[in-house]
């Protein structure tokens, strides 16, 4: 987990500096044309726009690599992408000391800008990396300084913007570069020492968020324990009462028999939640669930009939739009059709007297999107981001009818969301509900 | 009367399984675990058996009805199997013999009881036979 997530922020840093380096390079050529052509400074242009396409194709080089990487994923990525951006940044500082050379050299005062490299190298890289990245600035900018000194490169003059002459000025070269260089490593000093905190606290956030999925783990082991103990002893205790109920042990005068239904009437909805309870357990621990292809179509039908007689004891109507050539999805059926009747099961239970219930299937390409509507009770708007969670129930459904165990829609929500589906609610009080529930066709 | 053979774990479910079929006239015996059950199988032949899922182990059951199923002198006997375990397992009970998820029980069901659902699903397994 700590892996995975280090990977992915580091991956999406480098997006950030791929992208950062285009900004710098509509940067550059905006600077270059309003030097050239607003301050008239004479530029040997060429040269510039040569280094500008060379920054340009290896940033989109990298841009494809990046891509390519993030497909693979690789076991060793966390340290393939370090390197890459280790060597990013080497390029980074070696296009702009060329840049830097071609347009006046230790009189442009676009030197600073390596600032800005050893901040962003701080951010990506170990505190080690971002001082070798600083030596190595150091190093361009010296031999390009010593280079145009000795004349063994050419000085390209900023007529109008420097003094004539100012490169082979010793007491200026050794001002400009102590002052340049010790910047670059204050810099790097600093932001590596706030970006050094920033990651470990992250990295303590990590562990702490790791620690509570195990106590929630944990928690749900014990759920599930429990539970099942709870419920072997209920299935029995019902075994029990049903024949005296049924009359079977002999006949029961009225008050014995109400009393014998009360009791099983209660077992009956503790046996329902403590079903639930373990379903919902199940489900978390569960690491992999056996999914196939099956048919939608029959899933939705068997779902119904789980519902029917409930829906035409309260005059509701159902009615079914599901596009013709949906069929086969990928999933976990048995899931699925509960998933499905569960929020039938819902929609009847907080939908009045001749109410309408709908359901829809849409072929959405890749996925399925799955719509059951209801004329119900709805929910009040401050209470539908609660729906989903365990134990929720809404105010108006409490009070419509005491019983629930509030889980059904948690269930729901983690099955869809072990099918890397999506589940959520439009609703309006009053009015009715919309669940949708969208689900990917195939593996 | 025929003879019925309820092999659980769970007294209760065996004591109440078993006012329910005697109610209907049959002889019914009970096994507490799954070799207890195939002990008195081989002493007095049953012509229907009751057979839980979870006993010693969690597929106790499902092993005792595969020897059975395999086994020429006891294949004809009727296994009803009581699960607790709906359709989560995914369980298809009309699947073909040999393959190898084959489930040799004849008909199944659920726990808690419902007394006429069970004398139903007994009837017809002995009618069948």
């Amino acid at each position: 987990m700590v892996e995975f997530i280090q990977k992915e922020s580091l991956l999406e840093r480098i997006y950030w500096l791929i992208r950062l380096r285009w900004i710098a390079i509509v940067g550059v050529i905006t600077t270059i044309l309003f030097v050239k052509n607003a301050l008239l400074i004479p530029l040997v242009t060429a040269p510039l726009y040569g280094v500008i396409s060379f920054l340009g194709i290896y940033n989109l080089i990298f841009l494809l690599y990046l891509n390519r990487l993030k497909e693979k994923k690789k076991p060793n990525l966390v340290l393939i992408a370090n390197r890459f951006a280790n060597i990013q940044i080497s390029l980074d500082l070696l296009s702009l000391t060329l840049l830097i050379h071609f347009s006046g050299g230790i009189e442009n005062p676009f030197i600073f800008y390596f600032i800005f490299h050893m901040i962003i190298a701080s951010i990506l890289l170990s505190r080690r990396a971002s001082y070798l990245q600083a030596t190595f600035a150091t190093l361009l900018l010296i031999s390009m300084v010593g280079l145009e000194y000795f004349g063994i490169l050419s000085h390209h003059y900023l007529e109008g913007f420097s003094l004539r002459g100012l490169y082979t000025n010793k007491l200026y070269i050794a001002g400009v570069s102590f002052v340049f260089v010790s910047t670059l490593y204050l810099a790097v000093y600093m932001a590596s020492s706030i970006s050094e905190k920033l990651r470990l606290r992250e990295q303590s956030l990590k562990q702490a968020n790791l620690l509570l999925e195990e106590k929630d783990r944990i928690k749900s082991e014990y759920v599930l324990r429990v539970s099942h103990d709870i419920k072997e002893h209920l299935s029995a205790i019902q075994s029990c009462l049903e024949p005296v109920e049924d009359g079977i042990t002999g006949e029961l005068n009225l008050k014995q028999k109400d009393l014998i239904q009360r009791a099983v009437e209660r077992t009956g909805k503790l046996l329902f939640f403590v079903k639930a309870l373990l379903e919902i357990s199940r489900i978390k621990l569960s690491k992999e669930i056996e999914m196939d292809y099956f048919s939608l179509k029959k899933t939705i039908a068997d779902a119904t009939n789980f519902i029917d007689t409930r829906a035409k004891n309260k005059i509701i109507s159902i009615e079914f739009k599901i596009d013709p050539g949906l069929d086969l999805i990928w999933g976990a059926q048995i899931y699925i059709e509960e998933t499905i009747a569960n929020l039938l099961a819902n929609c009847v239970k907080y939908t009045l007297k001749n109410g309408k219930i709908s359901l829809e299937a849409k072929d959405r390409g890749n996925s399925v999107l799955i719509k059951v509507t209801d004329t119900g009770i709805g929910i009040p708007k401050e209470e539908i981001p609660k729906v989903f969670d365990e134990f929720y129930r809404a105010s108006n459904a409490k009070e419509l009818e005491r019983d629930g165990t509030g889980l059904g829609l948690a269930i729901a929500k983690q099955v869809v969301e072990r099918h890397k589906g999506k589940i959520w609610v439009e609703s309006e009080e009053g009015k009715g509900s919309t669940f949708y529930i969208l689900l990917p066709k195939s593996k | 009367m025929a003879k019925i053979l309820i092999i659980d774990d769970d007294p209760d479910i065996v004591e109440a399984i078993k006012v329910v079929l005697e109610s209907k006239g049959y002889q019914v015996s009970s096994a507490r675990s799954g070799k207890e059950g195939l002990n008195k199988i081989k002493l007095d032949k049953p012509h229907l058996i009751i057979l839980d899922i979870m006993m010693e182990t969690n597929d106790k059951g499902f092993e005792v009805a595969r020897i059975l199923k395999k086994d020429k002198n006891y294949e004809d006997i009727p296994i009803l199997m009581l699960t607790a375990i709906k359709q989560k397992t995914g369980l298809d009970f009309k699947k073909e013999a040999g393959d190898e998820d084959w489930l040799p029980v004849d008909d199944y069901v659920e726990k808690p009881l419902a007394a006429n659902e069970l004398i139903s699903k007994v009837e017809k397994l002995l009618e069948k036979k």
